[in-house]
């Protein structure tokens, strides 16, 4: 892996993409995380389909180009394999909060101990800038050329309810501060959510508005209904840690100690378990 | 329902149990007595059990054969009918053999043809009426064949061992009740089988297990569910984890993702929930993820009839997931070789790096029968690895097409891509790269081609000039068929559907050859057809969702080869 995280790949995100800012923002937060003692190689990703999903290709990291909506599945799927890695999905708000919500809300549900973390748009972009699920009502893309009659989703609210430990708001243009949203989340036991607000500069141009009207949060707020107030607020937009609480993960409570991959039964001790099995 | 020259069972010990009632009146458990009162006794067993998609009420059957002669499927011409309530009565009258004993509940139906026997009034005795209505299965067997009261009250109690004081009782009144009204008693020999009973899906679970499975994925859906619970009760000491997610859709892609941590994963489900793993059977082909899927078929389209069996999945299975890619498909004709073909495949998959189907029915998966494995015999095959600390490149061209394997944690990225990619995993869009890994995993089609020429790919059972083309399940309808009817035929049997050994089948076609399949649109004659240019004279298929009855089969495989 090179020593800044790159591949060499060609990035192909227009110039001025929120995505780079979020690119940036991975790659600081994987050193800090190195400094805390979370070694890179620990470090899988996995992406969905869009803009967001080329991120794969410019991380020099280890993971899977899933298919659309699919990511976090993905990522549970490895992180079940083996519980001692730690897992990064990346979606875009199309992809995670519409092809693939159930497996967004299920995730946030059993607590099992991933991050993902959402390029939210608000637009589908890499295929030409339809209405998305965050899109306001009126959005205008090629095929609402009248306005999107549908209001948008707010995903903060929709993940505290599916009962997500560790929900978040961060901004791709304010680097810094997501980097950090990022090494909290991976460091949080359990499932992190981050919703990161993602100007598209073709689509979506939104940076004006947003470094005008984003917020750093001082505290996160102590109970899930503040949480929920808070996300709603539109005078102004709250970024930081909304609300974070410890429980259980999945794969404790599912593989208690168990390593699917280190733990294996050896074939002598899984021959003689059959055998018995066969003969009861 | 025999064929109009029905075709008499020759092996003179086969002996028939069919059990009928309403859903909660414990006829599955009735069929398993039944099946331990048979295997006690030494004989081979065939267990078949019938029931509707419904909790309480409905119609459910087990019809149970056994034999002192190994056996491949139930009968449908019974010995013993015990009908729990009037609906039983009515269906199964036509399904006792010319001597058979027809008993029936007499609280349910005056005047009876055969021997009435008032269940409901002598279970309301008990806490728990309905549910103790079934050990009378077993209780009315005892009691026809001669077996003494205390032997039968031993298997209640092994059977049946909650509410043992009840159940001891109650069959007790059976046993008595029956004695009373029955003159003399059939004859039952021992047998020297000293085999257990399985059902199908059990021996795919340890047949997988036994491979060293990880982890196995699904969300439940008849007929595959019985593997989840059988890893959710047994897979903590057969280092197998149990997973339900909340969709089939979350099955597939976890069980690749489970993959590229290294472990071993398997996926089960029928037809409706293996249509809604089609793109990630396509990411597995592209990825290069060595799943392994069950697909145990029950009758479709969608929603089909759930707890039935058929064969209309074959062409699915061969096509599954857009775009080219190799895959192995494969189908099991009888439960120890769902056990060792399981194995197989699993070691195969991780061998060349690709999904694969074994490929089922409820009639293997559900049905249960005496069989015997060995798993110190299974080999497991380590996949090709990287043992470098430099150079990885996860899609690296090699002469067979398969790229050597590492998992994280990784000094070097190992990238995953389900976009087309280049030798790293990264994205590509170039022509010749698209090409080079087109050719790539290509390879490996013909790489697992070569290595099938080198196994046993195709079963041959009998010899004669009369040959029948069959697989799956239905190879056990078949083989009971000339078992049982003294017909001479040659049966193949293709354990592997693609690819699909033409080099091997090609050496059993003739101008007599017959295809007996379950499906409507006979799938798998046209299958054959395509890749072997069988024209077979003719094609006798079953769709209703029932497996052949062995002797109505005789009665048609008799009048096709004649």
């Amino acid at each position: 892996m090179s020593g800044d995280l790159d591949t060499g790949a060609e990035i192909t995100w227009c110039t001025g993409c929120g995505n780079f800012g979020i690119l940036a923002a991975v790659k600081k937060a994987v050193k800090k995380l190195e400094e805390n003692g979370i070694p890179r190689e620990d470090i899988v990703i996995s992406t969905g389909i869009g803009c967001h999903g080329k991120i794969f290709d410019y991380l020099d990291l280890s993971g899977i180009y899933s298919l659309h909506g699919r990511e976090v599945a993905s990522a549970e799927g490895i992180k079940l394999g083996n519980p001692d890695l730690k897992i990064i999905a990346f979606g875009g708000d199309g992809d995670c909060y519409g092809e693939g919500l159930a497996h967004l809300l299920f995730a946030a549900k059993r607590n099992i101990d991933i991050t993902v973390i959402v390029h939210n748009n608000g637009a589908y972009a890499l295929t030409t800038g339809q209405a998305s699920p965050t899109s306001p009502k009126g959005f205008k893309g090629p095929a609402t050329p009248a306005g999107s009659v549908e209001p948008p989703i707010e995903p903060i609210g929709l993940l505290l309810s599916a009962g997500a430990s560790f929900v978040a708001r961060g901004y791709a243009g304010k680097v810094k501060h997501l980097s950090d949203l990022i090494v909290q989340a991976v460091e949080h036991p359990g499932f992190a959510h981050i919703d990161v607000l993602q100007p598209s500069v073709v689509f979506t141009d939104y940076y004006e508005e947003y470094n005008e009207l984003v917020d750093e949060l001082e505290d996160t707020r102590s109970t899930k209904f503040e949480a929920m107030e808070l996300a709603k607020e539109s005078d102004r937009l709250p970024i930081g840690v909304f609300y974070r609480e410890e429980r259980a993960t999945y794969e404790e409570e599912l593989l208690r100690t168990r390593n699917p991959v280190k733990d294996r039964l050896s074939d002598e001790k899984r021959s003689k378990e059959i055998r018995d099995f066969l003969d009861m | 329902m025999g064929s109009k020259d029905e075709v008499k069972a020759m092996d003179e010990e086969l002996f028939t149990v069919i059990i009928g009632g309403q859903a909660g009146q414990g006829v599955k458990k009735a069929g398993e007595a039944v099946s331990k009162f048979f295997l006690e006794k030494g004989r081979y067993v065939f267990e078949m059990d019938d029931y509707q998609s419904l909790i309480r009420g409905g119609h459910n059957f087990a019809s149970v054969s056994s034999s002192t002669e190994e056996i491949f499927s139930h009968h449908m011409r019974a010995d013993v009918v015990v009908n729990l309530d009037k609906t039983s009565y009515e269906m199964h009258k036509e399904h006792l053999t010319p001597d058979g004993l027809n008993f029936y509940n007499s609280d349910e139906i005056e005047n009876g043809e055969g021997i009435g026997l008032p269940l409901t009034s002598m279970s309301k005795e008990f806490q728990r009426p309905q549910l103790i209505m079934g050990v009378a299965g077993v209780a009315v067997l005892a009691a026809v064949v001669g077996e003494d009261k205390d032997s039968l009250i031993s298997l209640v109690n092994s059977v049946y061992p909650r509410g043992k004081e009840d159940n001891t009782a109650f069959s007790k009144m059976v046993y008595d009740e029956v004695v009373d009204k029955v003159e003399s008693t059939l004859d039952l020999k021992e047998g020297d089988c000293r085999n257990r009973m399985f059902p199908g899906n059990h021996v795919i679970a340890l047949g997988a297990a036994s491979a060293g499975l990880d982890i196995y994925f699904a969300y439940p859906m008849t007929p595959a569910s019985s593997i989840l619970h059988f890893y959710a009760s047994h897979g903590d000491k057969l280092g197998v984890t149990a997973v339900h997610p909340e969709s089939e859709i979350a099955v597939a892609n976890m069980a690749i993702g489970a993959t590229i941590a290294g472990a071993r994963s398997m996926v089960g489900t029928s037809g409706g929930g293996f249509a809604l793993m089609a793109e990630a059977f396509s990411l597995a082909g592209m990825v290069e993820s060595p799943v392994l899927f069950v697909l145990s078929s029950r009758p479709g389209p969608a929603t089909g009839v759930p707890t039935y069996t058929e064969q209309g999945d074959l062409g699915f299975a061969l096509h599954q997931g857009h775009g080219d890619f190799p895959r192995i498909v494969a189908s099991p004709g009888d439960m120890e070789e769902a056990f060792y073909l399981t194995a197989d495949m699993l070691s195969l998959l991780w061998k060349y790096q690709t999904p694969g189907i074994i490929l089922t029915e409820k009639h293997l998966s559900e049905s249960s029968m005496c069989m015997d494995v060995d798993p110190s015999k299974v080999r497991t095959v380590e996949p090709r690895m990287h043992e470098e600390d430099t150079g990885y490149k996860r899609y690296l061209s090699t002469e067979d097409g398969v790229s050597p394997l590492k998992f994280p944690p990784s000094k070097e990225a190992i990238k995953w891509n389900g976009e087309e990619h280049d030798e790293y995993g990264i994205t590509t869009s170039r022509s010749e790269e698209v090409a080079a890994m087109h050719d790539k995993r290509y390879m490996k089609e013909k790489a697992i081609l070569e290595e099938l020429k080198d196994r046993h790919t195709v079963n041959v059972y009998g010899s004669g000039e009369n040959v029948i083309f069959t697989y799956g399940s239905t190879t056990l309808s078949v083989r009971e068929a000339l078992r049982c009817s003294g017909i001479e035929a040659k049966v193949v049997q293709p354990i592997y559907l693609r690819p699909l050994p033409t080099w091997e089948l090609k050496k059993h076609v003739n101008d007599r050859s017959i295809v007996v399949e379950q499906s409507v649109a006979q799938q798998f004659s046209t299958l054959l057809e395509d890749k072997i240019g069988l024209e077979p004279t003719s094609v006798i298929k079953r769709y209703d969702g029932r497996p052949f009855d062995p002797m109505d089969l005789a009665g048609k495989i008799k009048e096709a080869i004649r």
